[in-house]
This record gives C-alpha cells, sequence and structure tokens, in this order.
C-alpha cells in the first residue's frame, strides 16, 4: 500500500478526533460547571442550535451539538479512519460519491423541513443516522488521495 | 530533486488567494454575525418560557454548521477566478485562513454592535435570568446557573474571549471544507 500526504492524512485524524472529542460536551469529562456556560458549548455556540431537547446526554448533560451535527462529526471521523480500507474497493470514479453526497445532505435538508412543518416527527437516533450518513460519505470523496493499493 | 524544484516552483507561480480568502471570510462571517443578532434579539424580545431555548432556535436546525462552509466558498471562487488545480493541502490551507477570517470578521461585527445597541448584552442578560427564573429547576441549581450564564455572558463581549472559543472551532471546521472544495472544484490535472 501506498501512503501519499501522510502528514495531512494524520492531521486532519487529530483534527477531526478534537472536534468529536469536544462535540460531545462537558459531561464526557463529569465537568462540574453548567453545560451552557462550558467551553464545549461556547466553542460551538455560532456553528449549531445546541437545543438540549434535541442533543445526546452524557452524564445529565447534554453534547455540545445536536443529533445531526455529532452524527456528522463521527460519521466523518469513522469514513476518515476507513479510508486506508475504503481504498481497497478502487473505487475511481470519485464523481458517484459526490452524487452520494449531494443525495444524503437533500435528504437531510427534507428530513429537517419535514419536521420543522410537522409532516414527520424525526428523532435523536434517525436524525443522527442521517448526519452520519452524511459526514461519513463526504469522508468518502477522499478515496485513492491518501492511499493506493497496487 | 528536479521534480521537487519544479513542484515548488509551480506552486510559487499560481496566483495568490487572498482576495477569495477575504471575500468568503467576510460574507460567512456576516452570515453568522446575522443568524446570532436574529437568536439574540429573538430571545429578547420572547416571553419567557422557563426552557433555555427559544422556540426561534428551531430555525437553526436548517443553519448548523453554515459558518463551515467559508472554506468551500473561497475554493470555488478561488478555482473559478484563476482556472487552476488545487492541491489538497492547499484547499486545507485556504480554509484555515477563511475560517480565521470568519472569527475575525465576526468579532469585529460583534464590537461594532456593541456601540449600536450598548444594552443589547443586558437585555440578553435580563432575559435569560427571566427565563431560568421562570423554569422548573430547584432554588440553588437555578441560582447557580443564573450567576454562572450572566457570568459567561460578560465575558463573551471580550474580544479575547470570542477569538479564544471560535478560532480553533472555525479554523478546524473550514480545513476540511476547504478539501472537499479542492476535491470538488479544483480543476483536474492532466
Amino acid at each position: 500500500m501506498q501512503i501519499r500526504q501522510p502528514i495531512l492524512y494524520a492531521s486532519i485524524l487529530l483534527l477531526v478526533f478534537v472536534v468529536v472529542l469536544v462535540a460531545m460536551g462537558g459531561g464526557l469529562f463529569n465537568q462540574s460547571t453548567p453545560w451552557p456556560v462550558q467551553w464545549q458549548h461556547q466553542s460551538f455556540n455560532s456553528l449549531c442550535h445546541q437545543i438540549a431537547d434535541r442533543s445526546f446526554w452524557i452524564s445529565g448533560q447534554p453534547m455540545a451539538v445536536c443529533s445531526r451535527c455529532i452524527g456528522i462529526y463521527s460519521g466523518f471521523a469513522l469514513g476518515w479512519v476507513l479510508l486506508p480500507m475504503l481504498s481497497l474497493m478502487k473505487i475511481t470514479r470519485v464523481a458517484y460519491i459526490k452524487k452520494i453526497v449531494v443525495f444524503v445532505l437533500l435528504f437531510n435538508l427534507i428530513d429537517a423541513a419535514g419536521n420543522f412543518f410537522g409532516l414527520w416527527q424525526n428523532t435523536l437516533v434517525s436524525r443522527t443516522v442521517l448526519g452520519g450518513m452524511l459526514g461519513s460519505s463526504t469522508a468518502l470523496i477522499f478515496i485513492g488521495d491518501f492511499f493506493q493499493h497496487n | 530533486m528536479d521534480e521537487v524544484a519544479e513542484q515548488q516552483a509551480e506552486q510559487n507561480n499560481q496566483p495568490p488567494y487572498w482576495t477569495s480568502v477575504g471575500i468568503a471570510g467576510l460574507i460567512f462571517g456576516i452570515i453568522v454575525f446575522a443568524l446570532s443578532l436574529v437568536t439574540s434579539y429573538a430571545m429578547i424580545n420572547s416571553e419567557p418560557t422557563g426552557s433555555l431555548f427559544s422556540p426561534v432556535q428551531l430555525l437553526g436546525v436548517f443553519v448548523c454548521l453554515v459558518g463551515a462552509f467559508g472554506g468551500m466558498l473561497a475554493i470555488w471562487h478561488y478555482a473559478n477566478e484563476y482556472d487552476i488545480s488545487i492541491k489538497l493541502g492547499k484547499g486545507a490551507l485556504i480554509g484555515l485562513f477563511t475560517g480565521i477570517c470568519i472569527a475575525l470578521v465576526t468579532v469585529v461585527f460583534n464590537q461594532i454592535w456593541q456601540f449600536i445597541d450598548p444594552d443589547m448584552t443586558q437585555k440578553l442578560i435580563d432575559s435569560t435570568i427571566a427565563n431560568f427564573e421562570a423554569s422548573e429547576l430547584p432554588d440553588d441549581t437555578k441560582q447557580q446557573m443564573i450567576d454562572s450564564t450572566v457570568q459567561s455572558m460578560r465575558d463573551q463581549n471580550s474580544i479575547g474571549t470570542q477569538l479564544l472559543y471560535n478560532l480553533p472551532m472555525y479554523g478546524i471546521l473550514n480545513v476540511l471544507t476547504g478539501m472537499i472544495g479542492a476535491k470538488v472544484f479544483g480543476k483536474k490535472e492532466g
């Protein structure tokens, strides 16, 4: 297996894991400060609505991001970790993956809109799964950029 | 060795990306600032419900992560303007600078708004306190939440605190979207 741009790959891997850890909020570390003012919540303040009812809770505290956002971040992290193995699939037509990303993105928007207008009620899990699909499919765009099997 | 030198020369010959960074940073900085303003005034003008989040914030489900897409716009603009291929590393770098730019623009607009409506922070604090008062939390927890939240809201007025919270996340997320942009919008080599 040939590795290209290993420093970039490793840096992004590290950064993505930092983002996921921070996004999980203070509950992960049993922080005692009230959760609305924890630094994790402040960091994502302008990036996510952070509505507690729409977030997973750890140790009695909501995560710093909503269920869809944690799905996106963790999905991307998972996809990034799996890139070396997924490169084995020898997918050369990245255009297909781009179409999948657009499709999943639209699916997420439709889901959010349907829920907003009361057409259906999505759940924490459904939002996380859809977000996870978006995150992981986005990571797959980079198949072949970092790992190549001979 | 020659190949490395050639690549270096090619990189050096590429046009500067600062205009794209500036444009994307400004546009997304304004969008993020405007959204925070809408949320703040919606909270100020809403009746205390006891919930820490107003129903208006539900609108936020559509704008989650919007500030993360500056990197992608910068790459799109750069690629369109010069019709060149963009390497992933360069996309990441442009994304990083765009994220920093977004954070800076947001902080600058926040500071300007302090002059336009100096009472906004106080009104926000009053609204938050009223919300906590209306909640069904135990009294001691309620008071603790009020004290720490009010302190945090006052701290957020400082430039240093705003940069400390905004720079890292905007930087990282725009690095990612910058790379995605390079992959999607960069002209294919060869």
